[in-house]
């Protein structure tokens, strides 16, 4: 979509670590006013809303790149400009400088600002050659925008949303609401608010899988109050399934017809039958909560079309075990600021027969923070085992034969699950308490011990920074997502 | 196919002779791929080969695994293949092309070279993978 063709609002998207470095310049104790450069990748979503994606910032050094103004009180220097404007050019990306004004709560571009803008603004959507340019001014807890679109429109910045150990939404002024609260969520309100409620309603969440984990994810969100799901998972259920997946029944899988007592082509065509998991789950959500809105999508999340879908949410449970899901995943996080959470729980035992790892995951994934590929977790031998088809994968392999079928136990979900959903209710709520972090989680069942993990960062990673030709906040402009190529 | 197994097969058609590589779609967006005429010798008894291979879709994060190439492979020592080399396959599968047929199955030696690890920056090709087991099979 051209960007001048988006007619709703427009937001911007902010890593908390972006947004800590930047608070940390423009408001280091002097009163003073400090600039910046913030470049942005652009998220045009289906409602015609439009976000904006900060990649990279870049601070302007006092009396060198920021300097006593001709006209105003202090401009960016032309030279600082230029080096920036050209990277946004050639990377198709927006420029934002950006200064800050004293105060808190709400913030408002002066007279003189705005005729500075009206001076450059064209200029610099020139050199850009098809991308937006603008301005953002900051004050204490508010942000307000001018951005220029091509062709010349201006649009006001509606708010900044900061994506970190928990999201917190800025706007150029408080904004009130006269919502009515619904009273069936009377005892969960009474924790998070009225405003928290509104939040959790607005929610767009998607669940990959909707097997032990997803299914109790879906349960949990829908109790919780949140507005809109996005389900995603090919299979249907089976037998096996039913211990786990809440809301199956009986009834799901033919019961009887599908029994291993059945005739062979009985039970296959009752299998074939058999109801798919995202639509048990589309029946939980819509029994807790009527007015939830549900897509419920029965393909794998590599195909194209549902990839699509994933980019039009607030949030990610990714409940599904394949690698190729998490490579999926990790590079939509980073390169369109949507934050998310791996979930898992694995059961090993040796040759014997005997126990050796029961533990459950919970993995938060946040833009520029929490890389699956930066920490070793995606595996490119099993990317390569997930993209063969089954005779060739077993003719293939004879040396490790772990195509066994693993343990799977509804209580080990169950502990993932809660924990994913609980970090997803405070992030949303912005309840997170300082000393809260976004370390991996891992619960071992059998000794009761939690153990927690920091990420590692890697400056040069494809998928979490922001060199050139790497995803972090790239936008529709960036690379290729990794998806079935159709 | 995929940008990213396009650009792929380009450095292997840019460092082999173009008309020693075949390549045929899967059916997620990556590719078998056959270069004929890949130098061996010793400690083969065999002065060359064709070396098969898939390029999945999620090029260049997943690994490239395992290569097959031909069916006779024989040590001039007279000696097993050795560890990672197995024979009696077949290669590509039929059932993994987009269309059956575009590159038909050939009796094979698997070559079995694991990459659990790709940095991060992704520096490890196809083109980089490829050269790698040709080196290892000499080094045997």
């Amino acid at each position: 979509m051209a960007q001048d063709a988006i007619d709703g609002p427009w937001s911007l998207t902010i890593p908390e670590t972006l947004f800590e470095t930047l608070q940390g310049h423009l408001f280091p104790g002097d009163g003073d006013e400090h600039g910046a450069v913030l470049v942005a990748g652009i998220h045009p979503l289906r409602s015609g809303c439009a976000r904006l994606l900060a990649r990279d910032l870049f601070l302007a050094e006092d009396g060198v790149d920021y300097v006593p103004g001709k006209r105003g009180y202090r401009m960016l220097r032309a030279e600082f400009v230029r080096r920036h404007i050209l990277t946004c050019r050639d990377e198709q990306l927006v420029y934002l400088a950006i200064h800050n004004h004293g105060g808190s709560g709400s913030v408002a571009f002066s007279s003189d600002d705005l005729n500075s803008h009206e001076r450059g603004y064209p200029a610099l959507l020139d050199i850009s050659r098809g991308n937006a340019v603008g301005a953002l001014v900051f004050a204490h807890g508010a942000v307000a925008g001018d951005i220029w679109l091509p062709g010349g429109r201006r649009v006001a910045l509606d708010r900044t949303e900061i994506i970190g150990r928990q999201r917190r939404v800025l706007r150029p002024a408080p904004r009130g609401s006269r919502a009515k609260g619904d009273p069936q969520y009377d005892r969960q309100t009474r924790m998070f608010g009225q405003a928290g409620q509104l939040i959790l309603a607005g929610a767009r969440v998607a669940i990959i899988g909707l097997g032990g984990v997803g299914s109790l994810v879906a349960e949990y969100l829908a109790r919780l109050g949140v507005g809109a799901f996005v389900l995603i998972d090919p299979d249907r259920l089976d037998p096996t399934n039913i211990p786990r997946v809440v809301g199956s029944r009986r009834r799901d899988v033919w019961w009887g017809l599908s029994s291993p007592t059945a005739p062979a082509w009985v039970r296959r065509l009752a299998l074939a039958h058999a109801t798919r998991k995202v639509d048990i789950a589309r029946r939980v959500i819509t029994e807790a909560n009527p007015s939830a809105h549900v897509d419920a999508i029965a393909r794998n999340i590599l195909e194209p079309s549902a990839t699509a879908d994933l980019l039009e949410c607030d949030y990610i449970f990714l409940a599904a075990d394949e690698m190729r899901a998490r490579l999926l995943v990790n590079a939509i996080v980073h390169q369109y600021l949507i934050p998310g959470v791996q979930i898992g729980s694995k059961v090993s035992v040796d040759e014997s027969g005997r126990l050796t790892d029961v533990f459950s995951v919970v993995r938060p994934l946040r833009p520029g923070i929490n890389c699956l590929w930066c920490n070793q977790l995606i595996n490119p031998g099993k990317l390569a085992d997930e993209a063969k088809v089954d005779r060739e994968r077993k003719g293939q392999r004879y040396v490790d034969d772990d195509e066994v079928i693993a343990p799977s136990v509804i209580t080990l979900n169950g502990v993932g699950a809660a924990h994913a959903c609980d970090d997803f209710l405070f992030f949303m709520t912005a309840l997170v308490a300082p000393s809260g972090t976004l370390d991996f989680a891992r619960y071992e069942s059998r000794s009761r011990a939690l153990s927690m993990s920091s990420p590692r960062v890697d400056p040069c990673c494809t998928e979490c920074s922001s060199e050139v030709g790497c995803r972090l906040g790239h936008g529709a402009t960036g690379p290729v997502l990794p998806t079935f190529a159709v | 196919m995929s940008p990213a197994v396009q650009k792929a097969i380009d450095a292997i058609t840019g460092q082999f002779n173009r008309d020693r590589v075949l390549v045929a779609a899967d059916r997620e967006g990556g590719a078998y791929v056959m270069v004929e005429g890949v130098t061996l010798g010793a400690p083969f008894a065999q002065d060359d080969s064709w070396i098969g291979f898939h390029i999945p879709s999620t090029c260049p994060y997943a690994d490239v695994y395992p290569h097959f190439v031909r069916p006779d492979l024989a040590r001039l020592d007279g000696a097993s293949l050795g560890e990672g080399i197995s024979t009696g396959h077949a290669f590509p599968d039929q059932a993994a092309l987009k269309t059956p047929g575009d590159m038909p199955a050939r009796t094979a030696v698997q070559v079995s070279r694991r990459s659990n690890r790709k940095d991060t920056a992704g520096l490890e090709t196809p083109l980089h993978k490829l050269l790698k087991v040709i080196q290892w099979l000499k080094t045997r």
